[in-house]
């Protein structure tokens, strides 16, 4: 028997803050953890984020290393995995969460070669049966749901944004400063620059509503009634592969297949008509609402609520309608 | 500047995945492409080459059918290829098609390894950096600008708030995102050509791959049951009258999502 216990978290950072999937990791290791024995850490990679232990510690994990470091203030996938590499060593884990992200995936997939463990991509479930875990992994756009199983002493998963519930549950964490030595590799790209042009932006992954636009749009001044509904929603926007090839939209807001798998609570999809490549990217969400001219689309086949009519008619109206009762007039 | 293109054959974007019920492997038997982000991956390989000179190799594993889609990325204007293609390969999961790749890349040899985001079948995004990772070579993924001068990669990686720069010496791995180019259409020459120029395939013997790491034995993960998910259904569907903005704040508000 493997003496390994428990589970690490490797936190992704956002804008000063943990991103919410961390928080959702942490919460359902919480919730395995009795189980599984062992504690709930998290490891918190970055400059100046000790104060982010706090966050951590509230939804409750009772051990919190901290590679606090100038080196790794912005991602850089080889000291990110030096970093990760040396929690998961001190914490000797039978489990370690990453997020499902851009970040989580270079680093998560290079902890698992460099430790040689399987890698279980993109989960949305994760339970114990009979003392083995067993994640759920939605394939091929969320048509099919696959139960997997790692084999070995240590496991390693990257969780979809949105899967677990969080849920504070404040414990008093023991911090414990990790000093990395990173490897001459990883320390051969540099950073030379940051550019945030999109300082406030709600992160499609993030969001709990998108309001996304496609053909019917019309073009790039038609997304300004999508913004305005998404705005008063709190809402990401997205954009169909019709709206970002016809170059309307930046392709990073493009939802499907070629674009970014999302599992908001609602999906608003305008003028979209539903392809079998769209709906691989959105079909997870909790509730989809349609708006489009077409009688026929395939999108009223799966929408919740569905809309035949302009969406230039109906979109300004419905945000008039949330904003009006959003503050009581 | 010798570069090396990993790409992929996947099942059309456009047809329906389906897994087969016993093995829980991809049934293969439906239209298949070349990974579209792979193709933006060759495009930048090619315009590197033109700049500096060179090779452009492409690498793919996968099924002997898979060198119908190699050949598309011939076509565009690389100049040979490799398909690793064995039987006891079929089911590899991530870390065992990492594996296979990095031990083909290791009797290559090559300045830059262009990978394509991530695959529009599997989804993982996590090959390119295990093969860094197993190769020892810095790693630079989601990239939506790159430049080099030969011995130095000058490149942009998307953040969802923009972009972040990194310099990084040669011989590299990186990945690129959808966007970073316009990847040419292959001209018909481009096409008629692509059929003389070499595309060797190798098993696992010439490549002397551990067994125990590779196929569907030797995964570390398992699918241990597939089921099509519960098919969404179509709910209310009203034609706008006028009041349909209205009707859709009620269903929200009655979700609980206001």
């Amino acid at each position: 028997m493997s003496d390994k216990k428990g589970i690490l978290v490797v936190a992704e950072v956002g804008q000063d803050r943990l991103a919410n999937v961390t928080l959702e990791s942490i919460t359902r290791a919480r919730e395995l953890a009795p189980e599984m024995g062992g504690p709930v850490s998290a490891v918190i990679i970055g400059s100046g984020v000790a104060a982010l232990g706090a966050q951590a510690a509230a939804y409750g994990a009772e051990r919190v290393y901290l590679v606090d470091d100038p080196q790794v203030a912005t991602f850089q996938s080889g000291l990110f995995t030096d970093a990760a590499v040396a929690a998961i060593k001190a914490a000797d884990p039978a489990l370690v969460l990453f997020s499902t992200s851009a970040d989580g995936r270079d680093v998560a997939a290079a902890c698992a070669a460099r430790l040689g463990t399987g890698l279980l991509v993109d989960i949305t479930g994760l339970e114990l049966r009979d003392g083995n875990l067993v994640a759920t992994h939605p394939c091929f756009g969320g048509s099919l749901i696959a139960e997997k199983q790692a084999s070995g002493d240590l496991v390693m998963a990257t969780v979809r944004p949105s899967s677990f519930a969080r849920s504070e549950a404040p414990v008093t964490a023991e911090t414990v400063p990790l000093s990395v030595d990173f490897s001459p590799t990883s320390l051969l790209a540099k950073v030379t620059d940051v550019v945030c042009e999109n300082l406030g932006l709600i992160s499609l992954e993030e969001a709990t509503i998108i309001v996304s636009g496609g053909r019917g749009v019309g073009g790039p001044e038609g997304f300004k009634v999508i913004e305005e509904l998404a705005e008063v929603l709190g809402a990401a926007v997205g954009a169909s592969r019709a709206a970002v090839d016809a170059g309307w939209k930046h392709h990073q807001y493009q939802v499907g297949q070629t674009g970014k798998t999302v599992s908001p609570q609602l999906y608003i999809a305008c003028g979209i008509s539903g392809s079998i490549q769209h709906r691989a990217g959105m079909q997870t969400s909790r509730y989809i609402v349609a708006i489009n001219k077409d009688p026929d689309a395939p999108i009223f086949q799966f929408a919740d609520f569905g809309v035949v009519g302009d969406l230039f008619e109906v979109v300004p109206r419905l945000t008039e309608e949330i904003r009006r009762r959003k503050t009581g007039a | 500047m010798n570069i090396i293109v990993c790409v992929k054959q996947v099942v059309d974007t456009e047809a329906e995945k389906r897994l087969d019920p016993t093995s829980w492997r991809l049934d293969r038997t439906v239209p298949n492409i070349l990974n579209p982000y792979d193709e933006y991956a060759v495009e930048e390989a090619l315009k590197l080459k033109e700049q500096h000179g060179g090779q452009v190799t492409v690498l793919c594993m996968g099924p002997e059918g898979a060198a119908d889609d190699v050949r598309k990325a011939l076509a565009m204007g690389a100049d040979d290829a490799v398909l690793i293609s064995d039987a006891a390969l079929a089911g590899s999961d991530v870390m065992g098609t990492a594996y296979a790749l990095a031990e083909a890349l290791k009797t290559m040899s090559y300045d830059l390894i262009i990978f394509g985001n991530r695959s529009t079948d599997g989804e993982t995004g996590c090959v390119p950096a295990a093969v860094a990772e197993l190769l020892g070579r810095p790693f630079l993924s989601t990239l939506s600008k790159m430049e080099s001068d030969g011995t130095t990669l000058k490149v942009h990686r998307e953040t969802d708030l923009g972009y972040v720069a990194y310099d990084c010496p040669l011989p590299a791995v990186v990945s690129v995102a959808k966007g970073i180019n316009e990847p040419r259409y292959p001209t018909m020459k481009g096409i008629l050509g692509a059929k003389k120029k070499p595309l060797e395939v190798k098993d696992v013997a010439a490549l002397g791959l551990d067994i125990s790491k590779i196929g569907l034995g030797g995964a570390k993960t398992k699918v241990l049951s597939a089921r099509t998910a519960p098919p969404r259904t179509a709910g209310t569907k009203i034609e706008d009258d006028g009041s349909s903005a209205q009707k859709i704040a009620d269903f929200l508000a009655a979700e609980k999502l206001l």
